[in-house]
């Protein structure tokens, strides 16, 4: 690993109210700064030499912005420091939103989900990131604050494009909102790797609600993640399942549209047709895994 | 089992392992001595270029900067391993006059902090002429490619032919031939350690301290000693704890020539240390090449000629790779009796960085192509392919004439255990999954003596003192495969004290006699034999000493056991270790009691001494719709003589194979045009810990005549059957052939609806 190389003013507000004014002030002087949470990608970024900021504003400190809290009517809340592997070792998590604990599960090793957050998982923008596609199923919404107030987007249009998000440069993404999931609702996340717990090659996220007798297909979200510039709602391939009974065959037509939906790109490992053969294939595994716990649900 | 040994066979943790769990322990990377400098190199950014010009004037002026140095201010010459032939010595510190590969160093700074010495870096000039560059051997061979080196036409740096029997009438006399055609692709070591090192040179005396992290602190004695032009005993070599070598690091590498040169120039103490991406692009790794081979066998499966022919993508310059040559072909013949056979090789530059070995040393690459072949024709003769190998087997004694011969050999047993526990193990396979088998066999260090040592090839000194404390030297290195362990284990057995009661000194050339490194599965075989030797003069002293005491005559025998030395047949008539040391030094005029053991192999053939061997199975899993193969379970049947430590060789057998794994499955290095283009732990995928499969160990244990208490090799041998293995699993599962290891889920993909077609093509042809 390189070192990161260029020197930095190092600030670390222990209020929100500080780290906003800070962020605001830099903005306005029009300084070249960059928040840092558990800094498991900006680290990166900055030891590759990709940005050189002069001014590094640790969020860490802020302590109340650490929970994970839960209620059937508001849902779930993850703040803005929550780790992975908070989300992945909450009971709660695990009792209502047991995907999220299954995502995070295969998201790198240990010490990557003890330092990173969720929040600075969504905002790093990647669109091979884990979170995205299963917050975009489980109808998330991301909750902004700037000095000049609050604001929420859906967690499907927060990503713009490689690494670019919806987060303007003088905010802070402050909590993650996920509604409870509704009955007979199923949802699964599977991403393929060859190395568990490597970024994906391919990710999928399903979310299938069915009708009061379990027939009837009645909302479906699906989300992919690594196979296009941002994390994906594959809308046209939702829409084949939508108000029908799924069936094998009807899995297999969203495959395509979902396919077709996706624009994945080459890389070292691999081509990007193989990767848009790949959503293909999840779409109906997931599809069907969700499928199953929804019945069950 | 009841045993005559007290110390050895028993599971004995790393006499290392508390200092380095608790981070304790410390490597070179952990070293800093007042007043150090850092050291980093300018490195060129071209595959194939003349330098035309250095201008270090700007880096010069940046407060903080030392001293610069370029080729200019090398005083030595070449050097390498191969100092027999000099011709092969082709490394240099600093390239002067032309570069060969992307991330040659050209120049180096000395700085007082590593940040300036990387600015310092970037205000270097260096201005080139580009030279059109080659990168693949076939290329590189041919007449109007560019040379690399001027005195090697054809960019053909080494060749090797070897036969014996009559291949072509064995052939002729085949009832079936095939041929297949393979390309492998090179593998990077990666080290948890990266390479880095850490020099200290006396300018009053003229003398040079350096710490390095290495495999072989004799070898970078003698590389220095030619880079530098010094005398090689002004230079100490001090080998700390080594974070894994894997044969990357046999070579004198830039960190240590750099760190010397500049602390020679400024006075000071100098460290370099490597990143990760230097570690990816401008250190050595694993051949890649192109691979044909055809074997002829019986129609009852006995193999009656083989040739394999291989042409290798050997990088700018020779390292080890020319051995790796030899023992490519050598080893592609174990554990089998190949009457006939024929092996022609040529290793080429390239505009790369180079190749060596690497853990297998040349068999990796060549045992893949010979056990993924032998499946191929097994299953069109209609043989299992576990009784086509249990037909071929070698058998103790058995010798390929000119080249080796194997003496204690327990692959027959090895084999029929395997047969009889897989029935056990695996009664069902479930849909998709495969079986796959291949042999294996691997030297207990190599004859061969290019580094054209005076010495002896290992040495080992044992000093007892009055309280019957032992203090062990030797230059053995333990660079994380546990020869540490081992090496207080033989010697405390063959003084028949505990392990508790040694020192051991490892690794410091001024102060333990030379010992050739931890390469070629070398140090238990050969550095055992030496401490053993140099104990056993030890105990020799003792037990005379017991025998004049008790009066007893010569016909009988002592042994040294527990901390006494006793009457084998009467052990209440004896004394105590501790008595007996007190009182040989007392007689010996107050000396403590010393012993020096050395070896070097004769009369063994060409190869080694011994050699270690057994069957692995694998168990696969495919997914036919994504291609991903998992490696499921392993099972190892393994004969490595008397095992000394069997934690220890646990741990050398589940590290093969995880290394081997990457080779199957993951691991290659994608190049265009002399640029790596994943030069990192995240694009470069390695197995984790998540990944690895489930792995039995059932031992065969032999005892090689050769061998200290007839120990042989543990630590490589398992390497080279794990990849054919698992292609053969996948080949079992589903009919998929591959030309090449590497089996990403993509390739997998492909080769299954390749063997999808060709079944159903074949099937039509039928009706
Ligand atoms: C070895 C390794 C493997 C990984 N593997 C995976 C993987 O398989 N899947 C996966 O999804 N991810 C993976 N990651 C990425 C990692 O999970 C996340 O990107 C990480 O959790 C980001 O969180 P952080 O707190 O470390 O963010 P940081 O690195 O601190 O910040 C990331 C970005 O978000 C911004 N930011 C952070 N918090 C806020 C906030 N509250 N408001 C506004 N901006 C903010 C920062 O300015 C920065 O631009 C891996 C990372 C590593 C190092």
């Amino acid at each position: 690993m390189k070192n990161i190389t260029n020197s930095f003013e190092y600030f670390s507000p222990k209020t929100l109210e500080e780290a906003l004014k800070l962020v605001s002030q830099f903005d306005k002087e029009g300084k070249d700064f960059k928040v840092v949470a558990g800094g498991q990608s900006i680290n990166l970024v900055m030891k590759q030499g990709v940005i050189a900021p002069e001014a590094v504003i640790s969020i860490k400190g802020l302590s109340d912005m650490d929970y994970v809290k839960f209620d059937e009517k508001a849902g779930l809340k993850i703040g803005a420091l929550a780790t992975h592997r908070a989300i992945e070792r909450s009971s709660v998590v695990e009792k209502k939103f047991g995907v999220l604990a299954e995502m995070e599960h295969n998201l790198s090793s240990v010490e990557t989900r003890n330092w990173g957050t969720v929040a600075g998982n969504i905002c790093h923008g990647d669109p091979g990131g884990d979170v995205a596609p299963v917050l975009i199923v489980l109808n998330a919404n991301v909750k902004m604050a700037g000095v000049k107030g609050e604001r929420t987007v859906p967690a499907e249009d927060f990503t713009l494009d490689f690494y670019e998000t919806a987060l303007a440069h003088d905010e802070l993404v402050t909590e993650i909102q996920i509604p409870t999931v509704p009955p007979n609702t199923g949802v699964a996340y599977t991403k393929f790797s060859q190395v568990v717990g490597d970024f994906a090659l391919a990710s999928v996220a399903v979310a299938i609600t069915l009708d009061s007798k379990k027939d009837i297909c009645s909302d479906v979200r699906i989300g992919l993640g690594s196979v296009a510039a941002t994390p994906l709602r594959a809308k046209k391939a939702e829409e084949i399942l939508r108000g029908k009974k799924i069936t094998d065959d009807l899995l297999a037509k969203a495959a395509q549209a979902a396919m077709d939906e996706s624009d994945p790109t080459d890389s070292v490992d691999a081509s990007g047709e193989y990767k848009r053969e790949l959503v293909g294939v999840f779409v109906k595994r997931v599809g069907k895994e969700a499928l199953e716990r929804a019945k069950k649900a | 089992m009841e045993t005559k040994y007290s110390v050895i066979g028993k599971p004995t943790g790393n006499v290392d392992g508390m200092a380095k769990t608790t981070g304790e322990g410390k490597y070179t990377f952990d070293m800093y001595l007042p007043n150090m400098l850092y050291g980093k190199h300018v490195r060129s950014p071209y595959p194939h270029a003349k330098i035309i010009s250095i201008d270090a004037s700007e880096a010069l002026k940046l407060p903080g900067v030392k001293a610069v140095i370029t080729g200019k201010d090398v005083p030595g010459g070449k050097w390498g391993l191969w100092r027999r032939f000099r011709e092969l010595c082709d490394q240099i510190a600093l390239a002067d006059d032309k570069v060969r590969f992307i991330g040659e160093p050209v120049a180096a700074v000395a700085a007082t902090t590593k940040d300036i010495a990387a600015k310092a870096v970037e205000l270097v000039k260096v201005e080139y002429e580009i030279l059109p560059g080659v990168f693949d051997p076939l290329e590189a061979i041919k007449d109007d490619a560019p040379l690399i080196h001027e005195d090697f036409e054809n960019n053909i740096n080494a060749t090797r032919h070897i036969e014996w029997g009559n291949v072509d009438e064995g052939f002729k006399q085949a009832d079936y031939v095939r041929e297949d055609k393979f390309t492998l692709f090179p593998q990077a070591v990666v080290s948890m350690e990266v390479h880095n090192s850490l020099a200290s040179y006396d300018k009053g005396t003229g003398k040079l301290t350096i710490w390095s992290s290495t495999q072989s602190p004799y070898y970078l004695q003698l590389g220095l000693a030619d880079a530098l032009k010094m005398r090689e005993g002004d230079i100490r070599v001090i080998k700390p704890h080594v974070g894994g070598g894997y044969g990357g690091k046999n070579s004198t590498m830039p960190d240590a020539t750099t760190a010397a040169l500049l602390s020679m120039k400024t006075g000071r103490p100098v460290k370099v240390v490597f990143n990760r991406e230097e570690e990816f692009t401008t250190t050595e790794h694993r051949m890649g090449l192109h691979l044909a081979i055809k074997i002829g066998l019986k129609k009852d499966g006995t193999i009656l000629a083989r040739e394999c022919k291989i042409i290798t993508d050997g990088g700018a310059y020779t390292g080890l790779g020319a051995t790796a040559l030899y023992l490519a072909g050598i080893f592609q013949t174990f554990p089998y009796k190949i009457p006939n056979w024929r092996y022609d090789a040529f290793r080429t530059y390239t505009n790369k960085v180079w190749a060596t070995s690497v853990r297998g040393f040349g068999a990796v690459p060549t045992v893949y192509a010979a056990e993924v072949q032998l499946d191929r024709a097994a299953k069109e003769m209609g043989i299992d392919p576990l009784a086509i190998r249990r037909k071929n087997l070698m058998e103790p004694g058995y010798e390929a004439p000119g080249q080796y011969k194997v003496e204690s050999c327990g692959i027959v047993p090895c084999v029929d255990k395997m047969a009889e526990r897989i029935k056990e193990k695996w009664p069902k396979l479930e849909k998709d999954e495969g079986i796959g088998y291949a042999g294996f066999a691997y030297m207990s260090g190599g004859i061969f003596n290019w580094i054209d040592t005076p010495y002896a090839y290992s040495g080992a000194r044992v000093q007892v003192n009055i309280d019957g404390s032992v203090d062990l030297f030797t230059q053995a290195a333990d660079i994380g495969q546990g020869h540490n362990t081992v090496a207080v284990m033989i010697c405390a057995e063959e003084l028949g004290i505990g392990i508790e009661d040694i020192r051991l000194h490892p690794g410091d050339t001024a102060t333990a006699p030379v010992d050739l490194g931890a390469w070629g599965s070398r140090e238990t075989l050969m550095n055992g034999n030496a401490i053993k030797m140099a104990a056993g003069q030890v105990k020799q002293k003792l037990v005379d000493l017991a025998r004049a005491k008790l009066g007893e005559n010569i016909a009988y025998d002592l042994v040294c056991r527990e901390k006494r030395i006793y009457l084998e047949l009467r052990p209440e008539r004896g004394y105590s270790y501790y008595e007996m040391v007190e009182a040989a030094i007392k007689l010996n005029d107050g000396e403590p009691l010393i012993g020096t053991g050395h070896y070097t192999p004769h009369n063994k053939g060409m190869i080694s001494p011994a050699y270690g061997m057994g069957i692995m199975a694998m168990k696969a899993k495919v997914d036919r719709e994504t291609g991903l193969v998992e490696a499921k379970d392993v099972l190892i049947v393994h004969d490595c003589g008397q095992v000394i430590n069997p934690l220890g060789a646990r741990g050398q057998v589940e590290g093969s194979v995880h290394m081997g794994l990457g080779y199957a499955l993951t691991e290659e290095m994608p190049n265009d045009n002399g640029l790596v283009l994943n030069p990192s732990i995240n694009d470069y995928k390695i197995i984790r810990q998540r990944d690895m499969p489930q792995i039995e160990l059932l031992d065969v244990p032999t005892y090689d005549p050769s061998g200290p208490f007839g120990a042989k090799e543990a630590a490589e041998a398992t390497i080279s059957p794990t990849a054919p293995a698992l292609a053969n699993a996948v080949f079992d599962a589903c009919g998929a052939e591959f030309d090449s290891n590497c089996l990403k889920p993509e390739r997998v993909l492909k080769a299954i609806r390749e063997a999808e077609k060709n079944q159903k093509n074949k099937a039509k042809a039928k009706k």
